[in-house]
């Protein structure tokens, strides 16, 4: 009998063909498709080998540990990276109870932080940290080789109730219970990073120069300067950006794996999403849903990421207890001589600082901010 | 067979590489997260004992980190090193608890005669949801060391020499146990005509 070199079970282990299915580039795929045309009668034989060959990793890689495994390896893992700062690893995956100011990481142990962070997600995909990290190294800014800390933030919202984050460029952020958000301490690299795991209602100062970024698990969502919320829950299977003011672009991280930090020049392609408009990422299938369903913003609602903040002829009095309430925070003033003064005002996607400002001057007031607790000092409107 | 992407993921496992020779901890990290999963998946091919594999697994990055001013600096390739050392970890293991399926070495099989028959016995007229089953049928039957093969082969992309030098085997004896896996799966439409033959008997009776 003639032996055909190209029968389904030799095409399944042929080197060459295997390669052509699992990792096709231009040289194979021109070598195949030029079999194919001249031997049409192996077209069945070749796409039955092909789904063989697709099958068999499929099924082959079933075993894969669960995310529970994972954290477990890597802690034991992590132990042994550095014996001595054990007691203080485990005290940074503690969360904070109460809204301190923020811990204090240093950088080698925020790449460890997020890679944790990456194996609850379950992601398989982890180089943009690589990446990121390469921009700021290329630039001396390497821990490792210059010694200097970049220093990291983590703060975690354990109460039931909503927690104000002021970030260092200005910007504010309403952190839901059970989230967590990590950033720069002093946030004056060429782009504004912070790691999300949770709910949060986001208020950007502008910086056209400096891009505002989120990655929450497989999602970064990356803006300018505008207000939205990521809703990006730990076990969740989607995450969801939603746009309050302003445009906000968000992708897929796996497009930041590229060969250089593509974020600040602009190719990345992202999804431009307009305000009040949402869009759904899949974490499982790293695609996008795009929601035409518009978000409402309504007045007397109580998700900050839906209030309008208009004030028409408004006493300051109840403008101060819509922020405190949106904000979660504590407005101290003298009310017999603030508390009727009319205000007027449209303070939509403002951070907490911006709105405060505004406020103050249309008051004549100064304003101080620490924590959740703001503080009002003038002499009021009459 | 290294194409212009693998070459790419190369460089990158190799700059993560010599990071973890300078005590970078981020490029360790990274090659853990990178690594794991997939080892682990490989590992579970060796070890029915779950707990058995994740020491494993957890055992060859605690060497990596351990021993790495003395790692080479010219690793060909970062992923062999990691899985050669696995399946070491895992038959060192292994032999401490015996309480886990035995790990015969099976002698090489040889190359079977003839090709008869091979390719009009894998039906090709299938849809994906047959093929499917049936390869998820027939790879649960298999002897260890072809699902060993067909992992490293079909689904972690290892080079029929690279996994030769995984599994401390010659090249012919991987180039057999892929043989000998493909045509098993010509088996299944023989039982499926008996259970066939069966039903038939059973509805004339």
């Amino acid at each position: 009998m003639k032996h055909d070199p190209y029968s389904l079970t030799e095409l399944i282990r042929n080197d060459d063909f295997i390669a052509w299915v699992r990792k096709p580039d231009e040289k194979n795929e021109i070598r195949w498709r030029q079999f194919l045309q001249n031997n049409p009668r192996k077209k069945e034989t070749v796409e039955s080998a092909r789904r063989y060959i697709i099958f068999m990793g499929e099924d082959t890689g079933k075993s894969q540990p669960t995310s529970e495994q994972s954290e477990k390896m890597w802690k034991a893992v992590e132990r042994h990276l550095r014996g001595e700062e054990e007691v203080k690893d485990e005290e940074i995956v503690e969360e904070e109870t109460e809204p301190e100011p923020g811990r204090v990481i240093s950088g080698w142990r925020w790449a460890r932080i997020a890679a944790s962070t990456a194996l609850i997600a379950g992601m398989t995909s982890f180089s943009y940290w690589y990446y990121v990290n390469q921009a700021a190294r290329e630039h001396g800014k390497d821990f490792q080789i210059a010694g200097v800390s970049r220093d990291l933030i983590e703060r975690s919202n354990n109460t039931d109730k909503p927690m104000l984050v002021l970030l260092p460029d200005g910007s504010s952020v309403v952190l839901e219970p059970e989230s967590s958000l990590r950033y720069e301490k002093s946030m004056n690299a060429q782009t504004r990073e912070t790691v999300l795991k949770g709910k949060a209602f986001f208020e950007i100062v502008k910086d056209a120069k400096r891009p505002f970024l989120v990655y929450s698990y497989g999602l970064a969502t990356k803006v300018l300067g505008t207000s939205f919320s990521v809703d990006a829950p730990e076990n969740g299977k989607e995450i969801k950006v939603e746009v309050t003011t302003g445009k906000v672009s968000v992708f897929s991280v796996d497009e930041l794996t590229g060969t250089d930090n593509k974020v600040n020049s602009g190719e990345l392609k992202g999804f431009i999403l307009n305000p009040t408009e949402k869009v759904a990422f899949s974490r499982e299938a790293g695609t996008f849903t795009r929601s035409v369903e518009k978000v409402t913003i309504a007045e007397g609602e109580r998700d900050i990421s839906k209030q309008a903040f208009v004030f028409d002829e408004t006493p300051v009095s109840e403008v101060f207890e819509t922020l405190e309430k949106a904000y979660n925070i504590q407005i101290m003033y003298n009310e017999s001589l603030m508390g009727d003064c009319p205000l007027n005002a449209t303070l939509i996607g403002q951070p907490i600082h911006e709105k405060l400002s505004v406020i103050c001057n249309a008051l004549d007031a100064q304003f101080e901010i620490q924590n959740n607790q703001v503080k009002i000092t003038g002499l009021g409107c009459k | 067979m290294t194409t212009s992407e693998t070459f790419i993921l190369e460089l990158t496992d190799q700059q993560l590489w010599t990071g973890i020779r300078n005590g970078d901890e981020q490029a360790y990290t990274l090659i853990f997260e990178r690594y794991h999963r997939t080892l682990y998946n490989y590992g579970s091919k060796l070890s029915g004992n779950s707990a058995i594999v994740e020491d494993a697994v957890q055992e060859v990055f605690i060497d990596v980190w351990r021993l790495r001013s003395t790692l080479t600096e010219n690793v060909t390739s970062v992923k062999f090193y990691l899985y050669r050392a696995l399946r070491r970890r895992i038959h060192v293991a292994s032999d401490k608890f015996p309480i886990t399926e035995e790990l015969t070495m099976l002698p090489d099989w040889e190359m079977p005669y003839t090709y008869a028959n091979s390719e009009t016995l894998l039906i090709q007229h299938e849809s994906n949801s047959m093929i499917s089953r049936r390869i998820q049928e027939v790879l649960s039957q298999l002897p260890e060391r072809q699902i060993e093969v067909i992992t490293l082969r079909y689904f972690d992309d290892f080079s029929v020499e690279e996994i030769a030098g995984i599994m401390g085997i010659n090249e012919k004896s991987v180039r057999n146990l892929i043989y000998k896996a493909i045509t098993s799966f010509r088996q299944t439409p023989q039982h499926f005509l008996v259970s066939v033959l069966i039903l038939c008997l059973l509805v004339i009776f």
